[in-house]
């Protein structure tokens, strides 16, 4: 490009001039930025709001609670009824996935980006496999097998469950991570004397941090939204988590309680929001994953 | 000095020169067994016993298995109800992916070069993901019930789409619509932070160098970005496809699979044939055939977009 070239010369997209195309540019930006807040927001305004009404006022279709409709009550299922015990299940239930993954799938990243043995790659590709499993397929025969062994309605038995099941992506994903990690800073520990197990330990989990809290995300995200597996393997109401308990709960016929199952599906909904803004960018840095 | 240095390194390689293979060969399998018991568990075993299921007549409440050999299979492909779910799902699977592609691309693209408020936008975007599928499915559900849902009101009384009387997700050919756009309402934002994690990799002397090109914002994202997202795009879209392919909770929470069957896909189907038609071997055989046709369709994406390319940056 000579460098005497006008700037008004330069064409921007369908020829027009580069300031109009920029300014065009900026307001598609902040349009479309509007748009997804708004898409995303309206539902969850939409449920805050309604789980703040009484029964009475969510027959209209109103923007706000009225002052003598506006009513806390709702969020009294926390406490009085099952829907605390499930919200608890959950809670249990999503941790104990939490922490059986990051610890399963560090291991084995680790020994799949560090120690050689054969069919690595193919061990890998194996897992992903595991994927093509409709969660209906594995549910019913494990509903058999857990029965036999004695983990049909435990937390536990819903954890190996999640834990397997979220388990392949964050190999995979760990095993990518620590392969980015520069072999040099664990050789310089070994040089000082620290075993492999010193060196795991102080260099590489400090390092894979981000991707622990991204594996640690997919967890939660996993677990905290599982129904199809609570479904078939916690079928007593007392032992059950939040997804089929609420589904139960709207299901029961006539008269089924919004006012309540709006005000539990609310409360979901706050840890996501947190950890969405807290935690993005680890959630980002985690995920830069470029193949299969 | 130096002495103490060849002494310090010549330790360990000594005992790994001693058993060299063994034992990182030992401790690398060490690393991944925990894994190789939990896949055994949740998916080898079931699988391998819905195989063996899928190969007898079993009523559901009746322990006796007889046995069949192939004769599940050749049910399932003469019924006519298969097939019809084999295509809804695969309307369910391409329509679902499609526009989760079109509006997780955008979203990402947007969030990546929005400067005010990036921070929060990404959060609220990004909480539509973490958010439980039944929330989404009941709030659904609540914003289209006849009596006080807002899209009812929206689509019904403003637009005038349905009847003012009539349940949006009961209606034939609106039902299908309707899931997918539910649907993707989570799930765009899968593709979204695969993409966006990408994009935030690019370094910016990458747009400054085809700036000083006398390149538009077209040609940048021509030239710069989608050669270096298109790897992780095409990963994403394989995933999502899987993804809602399988998908049960979000259409059986809806709709059951109603108004009739027209929003029964595959792994609905297989559900009502184990529990509504008590056939649980011919559901796992619809279950095992499903897979098969998964796979395939998974083997030939590979052949044919080889999502391994990786694209340095």
């Amino acid at each position: 490009m000579s460098t005497d070239t006008d700037y008004d010369d330069i064409r921007g997209v369908f020829g027009i001039d580069f300031r109009t195309a920029d300014k065009l540019y900026q307001g598609l930006l902040l349009a479309s930025a509007a748009f997804f807040f708004v898409l995303i927001m309206f539902p969850i305004y939409w449920m805050l709001q309604s789980s703040l009404k009484t029964r009475e006022a969510r027959r209209a279709v109103t923007w706000l609670p009225s002052a003598e409709s506006l009513t806390f009550e709702h969020y009294d299922v926390l406490f009085s009824s099952d829907v605390g015990l499930y919200l608890f299940n959950s809670a249990v239930v999503t941790l104990g996935t939490i922490v059986c993954v990051v610890a399963v799938s560090l291991v084995a990243g680790y020994g799949l980006a560090r120690l050689n043995f054969g069919h690595k790659e193919n061990f890998a590709r194996f897992l992903l496999f595991g994927y093509m499993f409709s969660p209906i397929v594995l549910g019913l025969p494990l509903y058999l097998i857990w029965q036999e062994i004695g983990l049909l309605n435990t937390r536990v038995g819903l954890i190996i469950a999640l834990t397997a099941i979220s388990m392949p992506f964050s190999v995979w994903l760990m095993w990518k991570y620590i392969q980015t990690i520069p072999e040099a800073m664990e050789e310089s520990a070994w040089v000082a004397g620290a075993s492999r197990w010193q060196a795991f330990r102080d260099v590489i989990i400090p390092q894979t941090q981000p991707a622990i809290i991204a594996a640690a995300l997919f967890a939660f995200a996993l677990a905290w939204n599982d129904f199809t597996f609570a479904q078939i393997l916690l079928p007593r109401n007392e032992a059950t988590t939040f997804a089929p308990g609420i589904f139960r709960l709207i299901n029961q016929g006539y008269g089924a309680p919004w006012g309540d199952a709006l005000a539990a599906s609310m409360l979901t909904t706050v840890p996501p929001l947190l950890f969405a803004y807290f935690l993005q960018s680890y959630l980002l840095k985690g995920f830069q994953i470029r193949s299969l | 000095m130096a002495g103490k240095t060849v002494e310090r390194e010549g330790t360990p390689r000594f005992s790994l020169d001693r058993i060299p293979v063994d034992t990182e060969t030992l401790l690398g399998i060490g690393t991944i067994i925990p894994v190789i018991l939990l896949y055994l568990i949740i998916s080898i075993i079931p699988v391998g016993f819905a195989v063996w299921a899928s190969l007898h007549e079993i009523p559901l409440l009746n322990p006796e298995w007889t046995w069949t050999g192939a004769g599940n299979y050749a049910e399932v492909f003469r019924v006519e109800r298969f097939w019809g779910a084999l295509g809804r799902g695969v309307v369910f699977m391409i329509g679902s992916t499609l526009l989760q592609l079109v509006v997780g691309l955008w979203m990402a693209l947007t969030l990546n070069r929005i400067t005010r408020g990036q921070r929060i936008i990404t959060a609220v975007v990004f909480t539509a993901y973490l958010i439980p599928t039944v929330v989404v499915s009941l709030l659904a559900l609540f914003m289209f019930d006849t009596f006080y849902g807002v899209f009812h009101v929206m689509g019904a009384e403003w637009l005038g789409i349905w009847g003012a009387q009539e349940f949006a997700l009961g209606q034939t050919d609106l039902a299908m619509p309707i899931l997918i756009i539910v649907g993707s309402w989570k799930f765009s934002v899968f593709i979204t932070i695969f993409t966006l994690a990408q994009l935030r990799s690019i370094p910016q002397r990458f747009y400054e160098a085809a700036k000083v090109c006398g390149a538009n914002k077209w040609d940048m994202f021509r030239d710069v970005t989608l050669p270096r997202i298109q790897g992780v795009i095409l990963v994403a879209v394989l995933l999502r496809s899987i993804f809602m392919f399988n998908k049960f909770d979000l259409i059986w929470i809806l709709t059951q699979g109603g108004p009739g069957y027209a929003t029964t896909t595959l792994p609905v189907l297989a559900y009502r044939e184990a529990f509504e038609a008590s056939n649980y071997g011919l559901a796992n055989a619809m279950a095992v055939v499903m897979f098969l046709f998964l796979a395939a369709g998974g083997i030939a994406y590979f052949k044919a977009f080889n999502p391994s390319d990786e694209v340095e940056t």
